[in-house]
């Protein structure tokens, strides 16, 4: 009796870090597929005479954190976001970054005040983003899938 | 003089009250005109932070002088201007100050200044003062609004050692190399000088400097998308003057410690090696981060009393955040810092040892347990909460707690803090 009121006893933190486990999991699968699905929630935008048709979500996050500065013809890219409580932002940021918006915002701060790097410009609306990207060859944006892109080119995300 | 003391640390706080109000009305007007201007993709950005912090002990004073009644001697204020001069090319200046117990004292001074020049994304240099790549942490030390915990692990990240240890002048070569499907490698190596306030230190200390420092960190971006491993080592050394008093003179040639011609001052040189192991996952709203450190460090002096030989101590810690929502992340760390690791209790301390200079007891090691609330109120506010179970005394400072030796504060003891942060 003792011996299975121990068992029962050590059994038990185990069951409950199983389930938290399992909590985990099911709370990163889930959230996984859920961001996935975002990422229809907005069209990536270029200039009209960059060459890309399709980006690499890893080229993009490189774009967007700049860790590559050069679009591979060595044009400098010009990555353009859109202010931290944009719905499109969000979407972005989890599809494409992999990180939350306060995780990024986290990562410039880091940046920013260690005289590493400053980030690329916040604009307001998905028409500033679209009038930034046709001003700039080397510019790279986001805006909402619904946005009228004029004559900015959108890009698919590989 | 206390008073006087009293009136100019009051008009120093006034200038920088104004300067930093001023300041924070710019943010707006700033990114008005960048929006309105979008035509100008390398526009002057200006950032600035203002933090003001509370600390209290449940005994032992730790950081401020009276913090076991609560001190707000915690503050710090900065502000940068960096401007993209070419798609290659970047300055940057940043003036800091701050008060902490005894450090700082509201003297501004540079904190960083650099010209960065990217010649590719694999190889780019930075000349001028720069922070010290070091773990993954050293160059935030002072960025409230980039990390989640109010202190960072102590046994990796002290805040006494930031005068000296957060920022070089000297040059820095930089990249990051892609390794194709095996992620990256960002590189950073760097040699320079270091330039300490003596300000800060101790009546008996004046002409410390650091004639070279010199280090390297690489950082392995793993396949795996937010993990990154590396490893960081610097070379260092500390030389300075120890100037007695001609009663502590008489006193210390009575006890044999210093030669009975002795006329001073007592020069000393601390060469000291550090290396960090580190890795970090951060992915979505999950930090996960843990660092092992081992730092070698000797005392030479031209009085052989005064001489330590190497200690090697060990520093550890892993620490987790959660963004549980944009506004509320709570963050857990343990840290452990043994400043002697060939006696890790205390008991054995090394023969040969100047007398007070070896950690005996509890002052052998520190544990530190740490919890954070860190509330984001608006995108340039932050309140952050902490708490610390502490065991041991180790890191502790005799200096603030009347000079009493390490092994005789109390040995289970807690810290609480409370810091507010506005930047942009």
């Amino acid at each position: 009796m003792t011996h299975r009121m121990s068992s029962t006893r050590l059994e038990a933190p185990r069951t409950t870090r199983r389930a938290l486990l399992w909590s985990l999991f099911a709370f990163s699968a889930f959230g996984g597929r859920a961001r996935a699905e975002s990422t229809r929630e907005f069209r990536i935008l270029v200039h009209p005479d960059n060459p890309a048709v399709a980006l690499s979500r890893d080229f993009m996050t490189d774009v967007f954190l700049k860790r590559t500065t050069r679009w591979p013809d060595g044009e400098t890219a010009h990555p353009v976001d859109q202010r931290a409580s944009a719905g499109v932002r969000e979407s972005f940021s989890e599809g494409v970054l992999r990180r939350s918006v306060s995780a990024v915002k986290r990562y410039w701060q880091q940046r920013i005040f260690s005289g590493r790097d400053l980030p690329p410009p916040e604009l307001e609306s998905d028409e500033a983003v679209v009038a930034y990207v046709l001003k700039h060859r080397g510019a790279i944006g986001y805006v909402s899938s619904g946005a009228k892109l004029g004559r900015a080119k959108a890009v698919s995300l590989q | 003089m206390t008073r006087r003391l009293g009136r100019t640390r009051a008009l120093r706080l006034g200038r920088w009250a104004l300067c930093a109000a001023s300041l924070l009305a710019l943010p707006t007007q700033a990114r008005a005109e960048d929006n309105a201007d979008s035509s100008n993709p390398l526009p002057i950005e200006i950032h600035a932070f203002v933090s003001q912090g509370f600390i209290k002990t449940t005994s032992n004073n730790y950081l401020a002088e009276n913090s076991t009644h609560g001190s707000f001697e915690f503050s710090e204020v900065g502000i940068n201007f960096s401007k993209q001069l070419t798609d290659r090319m970047r300055v940057g200046i940043q003036l800091f100050t701050h008060d902490l117990g005894p450090l700082g004292n509201y003297r501004t001074r540079f904190d960083w200044f650099y010209l960065d020049y990217r010649f590719w994304d694999f190889f780019g240099l930075r000349a001028g003062r720069t922070k010290l790549p070091f773990g993954l942490y050293n160059e935030n030390n002072d960025i409230d609004a980039a990390r989640v915990p109010i202190l960072l692990p102590q046994s990796v990240y002290p805040v006494s050692n930031r005068d000296f240890l957060l920022a070089q002048t000297g040059g820095e070569a930089y990249g990051i190399v892609p390794l194709a499907s095996a992620g990256s490698l960002e590189y950073r190596l760097y040699g320079g000088a270091i330039f300490y306030d003596t300000a800060d230190a101790t009546s008996t200390l004046s002409n410390v400097r650091g004639p070279y420092i010199f280090g390297a960190r690489l950082m392995w971006q793993a396949p795996l998308e937010g993990l990154q491993l590396g490893a960081s080592a610097q070379r260092l050394r500390l030389d300075g003057d120890a100037v007695f008093s001609a009663d502590q003179i008489a006193q210390l040639q009575m006890a044999g410690q210093l030669p009975a011609d002795f006329s001073g001052p007592l020069k000393f040189h601390i060469p000291a090696t550090l290396a960090v192991a580190s890795v970090e996952y951060s992915a979505h709203d999950l930090l996960l981060a843990s660092e092992y450190s081992r730092w070698w460090v000797s005392l030479n002096s031209t009085v052989p009393a005064f001489s330590v030989p190497e200690t090697v101590s060990d520093r550890f810690y892993v620490m987790s955040a959660y963004h549980v929502t944009p506004w509320f992340t709570p963050g857990l760390y343990y840290s452990v810092l043994f400043p002697n690791v060939t006696d890790r209790k205390g008991q054995n301390p090394p023969s040969g040892s100047p007398p007070g200079t070896a950690p005996v007891g509890r002052g052998a090691y520190q544990h530190d347990l740490a919890l954070t609330l860190r509330y984001d109120l608006n995108s340039f506010w932050l309140l952050k909460l902490e708490g610390h179970y502490m065991h041991g005394t180790a890191g502790v400072t005799s200096a603030l707690n009347d000079n009493r030796p390490l092994s005789s504060l109390t040995e289970d003891w807690g810290v609480f803090l409370v810091k507010t942060t506005a930047y942009f």
